[in-house]
Formats: C-alpha cells, structure tokens, sequence
C-alpha cells in the first residue's frame, strides 16, 4: 500500500521546439469499485479512487481529467502539449481520501 | 452534515434524477459526498446511459463527428478490467477554436460517463488517452464538445470477455 501514489511520467527524448508531443504519465493507485453485499446492495463507504487529474506545462494548464470508479486500477493517461520552451510538465492526482499526489518531468530539447 | 444526509438519502430513494432534483441544480446533479470531497461536477453516478447523457448535456444536439474523432479502443478487451482508450479530434488547437472537453462514455457500465478530460489549446492537439474498466461488451463512445458548444459523438463497440466492474 505504500506505493499508493507513485507516478511515473514519460516524455519523448527528442524533441524540437514547436513539436506537439504526447506524455504518459502512470499513478500507483487501487481505484477502489463500489462494492455490494450479499442482497445487492451497495455498501457505503468513501471509497479511494481519484477523482482529478491535472497537467500543466509551464506552470500554464493543459489538461485536466475528472474520474470516476469506472478508469482502471494504476491508472494511465496521456495527454499532449506544444512543446513552446524546455520546461517541467506537471501532473498532480487528487483522490478522495485528501491525497494528493505530483511528479514533473522536464521537457529538454535536443 | 443533517442536509447531507438528507440528499444522500434521496439518492438511495429516488436514484441520479431524484438527486439532481434534490440539489436543485439544472443539468448536473451533485451527490452529497462529491460535492464535500469538492468534486466539481459530479461524474460517477450510478445511472443508465440516458440519464448521464441527459444530465450532463441537458439534451443538446449532437452531430456525427466520425469524420473528426478517432476512438482508438482493442476491438475485443479480454480483460475488462484494463482497456487503453484513446481518442484524437483532427481539429484546430488555437486560442480562437479549439476543443473544450472529450468525455469518455461506456453505454454499459453502472457508472456510464467515466471520465471528463478538460483541454486549453495549450495542448496543441486535441488527444487524451485514459485506461478504463468495462463491465461487459458495450458500446463505448467518445463526446466531444468544441469552444463554440458544438458537440460531436463517435462510438465503437467493444467486445469484453472478462468483465472489469465487479459489484
């Protein structure tokens, strides 16, 4: 459970300026589903699972995703961005349990 | 958290439609626990298809854009529980015209309406990607709403052997 939160972003290598390039970026997260009891009903709880996802370039936004329980276990998203100047790419994950999770990755040119 | 409670009562009873009543909002309907986790529109309800899209969009039309978007989905997922969807507008990015949002929708799912992506024309290109879970085979659609409020839909049907949405 530990690894709750870990996020790895990739960005392509080469890259020129004025390029669009695509980024993935991978959080370690359960994104727990809703569970039922033995008569179907719903069991309420707060379930864990991220709800927004924001990415931005240059301290400028450019995408920003609202989940729900239906994207996957570890989820993985991509996005793209003009690549205008070398420069962090942000990507913060918010969950429902008050985590808050961030990487950046640098976009360099070649 | 008494009113809370209320609502979060009246969504167990009357379901999403009730809820959204309750809230008094127009076309998206805030459950109680989303609006104190301070979700800013609520997305996963568990609701049919035609209700999400009722909600969410409050019957505007929608034209064809299958021309425009490409869904990138596996034909046949064998495990629901991980498909890698994506999808690509061949749109412009600029400041003037660009697309405002894609939401990924799965007719299917309890929780139909999966996910919202939010673009500025920062973007460059309108792409997102997201992996998703699919209860069983289904329909999934992509919805694109560009800067002037134009919506455009594309779907593709996906065939699901091992469902992913357990309860």
């Amino acid at each position: 459970m530990s690894d709750i939160g870990k996020i790895r972003i990739r960005v392509p290598s080469n890259v020129k300026a004025g390029d669009v390039v695509r980024v993935r970026c991978l959080v370690i997260h359960p994104m727990e589903i809703v569970q039922r009891d033995a008569q179907g009903k719903i069991i309420d709880r707060n379930y864990n699972y991220i709800t927004r996802v924001t990415a931005t370039y240059l301290g400028k936004p450019v995408v920003a995703f609202d989940l729900t329980q239906s994207v996957s276990e570890n989820p993985a998203f991509s996005f793209a961005l003009k690549a205008t100047a070398p420069g962090p790419v942000k990507v913060t994950f918010v969950d429902t349990h008050g985590g808050k999770y961030e990487a950046t990755a640098d976009i360099a040119f070649a | 958290m008494a009113g809370a409670m209320t609502r979060r009562s009246a969504l167990g009873t009357f379901g999403a439609v009730g809820a959204a009543l309750a809230t008094g909002t127009l076309s998206i309907g805030t459950p109680a626990r989303a609006q104190a986790q301070g979700q800013s529109q609520a997305l996963g309800l568990q609701e049919s298809v035609q209700d999400g899209l009722k909600r969410v969009f409050g019957g505007r039309p929608m034209k064809d854009g299958a021309a425009l978007i490409k869904l990138d989905i596996p034909p046949i997922a064998e495990n629901g529980a991980v498909v890698p969807v994506s999808v690509e507008v061949n749109a412009p990015m600029t400041p003037a015209s660009y697309v405002k949002s894609i939401w990924i929708v799965a007719d299917k799912n309890r929780i139909p309406i999966i996910a919202k992506a939010t673009l500025t024309p920062e973007a460059g290109q309108a792409f997102v990607g997201a992996n998703v879970r699919l209860g069983e085979t289904t329909d999934v659609r992509a919805i694109v709403e560009q800067s002037d409020g134009t919506l455009l839909t594309a779907k593709r049907e996906v065939k699901v052997t091992v469902g992913g949405c357990g309860g």
